[in-house]
């Protein structure tokens, strides 16, 4: 399968560079700076990682490319608020005002391959203080797969849906390979590798 | 004379500059990746905001150094890399104690050292105080507003967090560790709203006198 496309910022990435160090990431996963986007051909690449940090103005210039790409088969990890429409079908976010420990809970609504034997409390939690995971709940496109929402199953965190041939998983939080630690949130890491480099799904 | 911030493109920055709770406080936002001189022509204060491409800061540093060579108010907050672009800046990363609030009998490290600047008039102490990522070692006769002490595992010999130069160029550099525009605008750390809520009128004011 090609290799997935993380898009650096600027800044060294600890998190970035811990998934691309896993044993089931060697080699499978290129860096390129966000700016170069437009010299890239992105049909080199089967996945998109997008970052919480980087510039939403600057993708928004490239939706067109990103859009191609989802057409043509591509996945596109995306972290943070979205507050530039560089994804088809998204709209902006929708910030949590004056929240309280329940609105921070993280809710399973629907089982997914990415999220197995990882529980609620290990994502809302991080040493006993909710909110790392999510802030901020999106409105997702029709026919998304809503897998987590933020305290109430109306308001979603992590969706997945479907654009041409492609798929979209949308995470409105802190990056998803920050989630590499010993409780079960560690799992994420190997099974989003397993969901990104997986050639049936993809296909 | 008027008060410019330099827009990253993240979504912090979106929601802090562009956000309703400040947005009024600006009267220019430039975006980073086109940041040319006449964008600062009749400013008299421009912010940089914490986590901007440091690629891109170093990439146009002359634009910004020139600005406070003609007599500009340079703030410059944290994780920007400042060392690498702007004279007089040392730093020293210490690694991030993002739990210091939880230990027991939570003290935090920070010293208020120039507690008649006119910052604290608008921002009080308490609103300055959370993680922070390292320390800064100002020119000799730059004024140290907030300081730490040495590390406690001996990593570094201790520095500023928040200094002011009016020494390094002929204008002002407000130098700083704290990266507020990052956690305010993820909707984190109610701290750093505080800090905002102080710290944006206040270069409103300077940048208006």
């Amino acid at each position: 399968m090609k290799p997935a496309l993380a898009l650096s910022y600027g800044f060294p990435d600890g998190a970035m560079a811990k998934l691309a160090s896993h044993p089931d990431a060697v080699g499978r996963i290129a860096t390129h700076d966000l700016y170069d986007l437009p010299a890239l051909d992105l049909s080199k690449f089967s996945s998109l990682l997008v970052s919480m940090h980087v510039d939403q103005r600057f993708l928004a210039s490239r939706a067109d490319q990103i859009a191609s790409f989802l057409q043509d088969g591509g996945t596109v990890v995306a972290n943070g608020h979205l507050a530039y429409p560089f994804l088809p079908e998204m709209i902006g976010f929708h910030a949590l005002e004056n929240y309280g420990l329940k609105d921070l809970a993280v809710r399973r609504l629907l089982d997914h391959a990415i999220w197995a034997g990882v529980s609620e409390n290990d994502l809302t939690f991080r040493r006993g203080v909710a909110g790392f995971y999510g802030r901020a709940w999106h409105e997702p496109p029709e026919g998304a797969t809503v897998v987590h929402a933020l305290g109430t199953p109306d308001r979603p965190l992590d969706f997945i849906y479907r654009v041409g041939k492609g798929r979209v998983l949308f995470h409105g939080g802190n990056d998803l390979w920050q989630y590499g630690g010993a409780d079960s949130a560690g799992r994420i890491l190997p099974q989003l590798l397993h969901w990104m480099f997986s050639v049936e799904e993809a296909s | 004379m008027s008060l410019a911030i330099l827009d990253g493109g993240a979504f912090y920055h979106h929601a802090t500059i562009y956000g309703p709770r400040y947005r009024d406080l600006f009267d220019r936002s430039v975006y980073m990746p086109e940041l040319t001189p006449e964008h600062l022509e009749g400013i008299k204060l421009l912010i940089v905001p914490d986590r901007i491409n440091p690629d891109l800061l170093r990439l146009r540093r002359q634009i910004l150094i020139d600005f406070a060579e003609r007599d500009g108010t340079l703030v410059v907050l944290g994780e920007n890399q400042a060392e690498t672009w702007l004279p007089g800046v040392n730093w020293t990363s210490r690694p991030t104690n993002f739990w210091w609030w939880l230990e027991k009998d939570a003290k935090p490290e920070q010293r208020l050292v120039s507690p008649d600047h006119e910052f604290f008039q608008a921002v009080p102490f308490a609103d300055t105080i959370w993680h922070f990522h390292g320390v800064l070692s100002p020119p000799s006769r730059a004024q140290t507003l907030i300081d730490v002490p040495p590390d406690r595992e001996g990593r570094d010999a201790g520095g500023a967090l928040l200094y002011d130069d009016r020494i390094t160029t002929a204008g002002r550099l407000i130098v700083s560790t704290l990266d507020p525009f990052y956690h305010h605008g993820s909707n984190f750390m109610p701290a750093t709203t505080k800090f905002l809520d102080g710290f944006l009128p206040w270069a409103r004011r300077l940048a208006m006198a």
